[in-house]
């Protein structure tokens, strides 16, 4: 049985795309799933600097749909997780240099050596984002809570329904539930509200993020981030278990948090 | 690809008017933007001095003249003397290295043969590029490629002789990429993500490392790239 083919997508730029397909991507590998991703932001590439591996690209993409390496040579294994492989896009090129109809054969191929191949796409929502979509079976939507990406987002949503790719999932990246206490953000449920959409989950706003990011290390892997158990438990839902939503009750939000983390990652000594 | 922004007009009050084009444009294109453009801008052009920068894309002495023939419908003339000429139109005693990109034929690779202890060399010219290589910009070159500027990561040199960088490489650097495996690449500071000369492939260690302390160069030893203090 081919694997799933999930494209990370949200219109705007900036709100966690990238990070969000590393995450999660090196959650399902944690998981034991085997596990793909594919960098389809040509020309932008980021993806193998989050996941630390721009040191090893010797092939790209580009050169594997155009023929000039084969699909297994260009694959980088991830150095903490045999499960974890990259396809980095190219940098030198530009985003019409691969064709959406080579974009579906290459995931097809993909799907039927991983379990999971997850395709990180470029903003916009021209060429880059049609290559992203076309081989993809599902598609999840990222947004933060924003009214400006949570536009974008709609638009999206609009463009899969489109392309025959419907009932996305969504992921609201960067929540901050003292804003949303004050008043100042959008909460969950404004957002729901308007894209009318099932949600994945929800990730604060976490600084872990960035300095994982920075070091080339998925925030995933670090036991004690709240963005980690987020992700975490996002990838136990992608995988079909039942695991309630977070509670961001801002009030209580950091004691129950420091309940709830411990108790769903047993690797933490119990208090 | 589209036939827009292939070609971009800059206009400057002492130097006339530059003809910019995209390093990957098709010429077709190029030749038919160019057309377009002059044609829109007939008016105030009025005789204006026209340049040529190409980036980093060779450009034939065909495809110059193809060019200047675009210019002259409009009765306007390409002058020789900014960015790239055609190639080896000039020997590398000429003093017009002034320009942003200059190729140049240099003499029978005199610096190679010098290393190398005399052995025959064919031909080899060298590009010099006089700014830094950001992520994204490539060079592709038949020969030698100095660069005035640092190449940062996502940028990428891939040419058939040596590279010598007169700053920090960050980015990916093959030198010898038909095979020759006594090209070598220096570096002011040699901090690559990836280098290769030759078949040969290394890459930066995982983790944080010393930053270089003065200009290094790598060579193949004992088949594998190597790095060495670069001494005169």
């Amino acid at each position: 049985m081919p694997g799933r083919v999930l494209v990370i997508t949200s219109g705007k730029g900036g709100v966690g795309k990238t990070t969000t397909t590393a995450n999660l991507g090196t959650g399902l590998a944690i998981a034991g799933q085997k596990v793909c991703l594919v960098d389809a932001d040509i020309g932008l590439r980021n993806l193998d600097v989050v996941m630390g591996l721009e040191n090893r690209i010797v092939y790209d993409l580009v050169e594997v749909v155009e023929g000039n390496c084969k699909l297994r040579n260009a694959l980088i294994k991830h150095k903490r997780n045999d499960n974890l492989f990259l396809l980095p896009a190219a940098q030198t090129r530009e985003k019409d240099a691969v064709s959406p109809e080579q974009m579906k054969g290459l995931c097809e191929q993909l799907a039927a050596e991983f379990d999971f191949v997850l395709v990180d796409s470029p903003a916009g929502i021209e060429h880059g984002f049609r290559n992203a979509i076309a081989g993809a079976d599902e598609a999840i939507i990222v947004t933060t809570p924003e009214v400006s990406a949570v536009r974008d987002a709609d638009r999206i949503i609009g463009m899969l329904e489109a392309h025959e790719l419907f009932s996305p999932k969504l992921i609201i990246n960067r929540l901050r539930p003292e804003m949303v206490k004050r008043g100042d953000m959008m909460d969950v449920q404004d957002v729901i509200e308007i894209l009318a959409i099932d949600l994945l989950g929800v990730v604060p706003d976490d600084q872990a993020v960035i300095v994982a990011t920075n070091r080339g290390e998925p925030v995933v892997f670090d036991e004690k981030s709240l963005s980690a158990a987020a992700y975490r438990n996002i990838v136990g839902r992608i995988l079909g278990e039942d695991i309630p939503q977070m509670d961001f009750e801002p009030e209580s939000m950091l004691e129950k948090l420091r309940r709830l983390v411990p108790l769903r990652f047993s690797r933490r000594k119990a208090n | 690809m589209s036939a827009r922004g292939s070609v971009v007009l800059k206009g400057s009050r002492n130097n006339g008017v530059t003809i910019v084009i995209r390093d990957d444009a098709d010429f077709n294109d190029v030749i038919a933007e160019l057309r377009a453009k002059l044609g829109q801008a007939r008016r105030f052009m009025g005789g204006a001095p026209l340049h040529l920068d190409t980036g980093t894309r060779p450009v034939t002495t065909e495809e110059f003249l193809a060019l200047n023939k675009v210019a002259q419908e409009f009765g306007l003339i390409i002058l020789e003397n900014e960015g790239v000429r055609s190639m080896p139109a000039k020997s590398a005693e000429d003093p017009g290295v002034t320009s942003a990109h200059q190729f140049a034929g240099s003499r029978s690779g005199s610096y190679d043969a010098a290393r190398q202890g005399g052995t025959k060399e064919e031909e080899s010219n060298t590009l010099l590029h006089k700014r830094t290589l950001r992520s994204g910009q490539r060079i592709d070159y038949d020969g030698n490629v100095v660069v005035l500027g640092d190449v940062n990561p996502g940028a990428v040199i891939n040419c058939t002789g040596d590279i010598l960088v007169f700053g920090t490489l960050r980015g990916v650097a093959h030198a010898g990429a038909q095979g020759n495996a006594k090209a070598v690449v220096v570096a002011f500071r040699l901090e690559p993500t990836q280098l290769r000369i030759a078949q040969y492939i290394s890459r930066a260690p995982d983790g944080e490392t010393a930053a270089p302390t003065g200009p290094e160069m790598a060579l193949v030893k004992d088949d594998q790239i190597q790095i060495e203090v670069y001494a005169c």
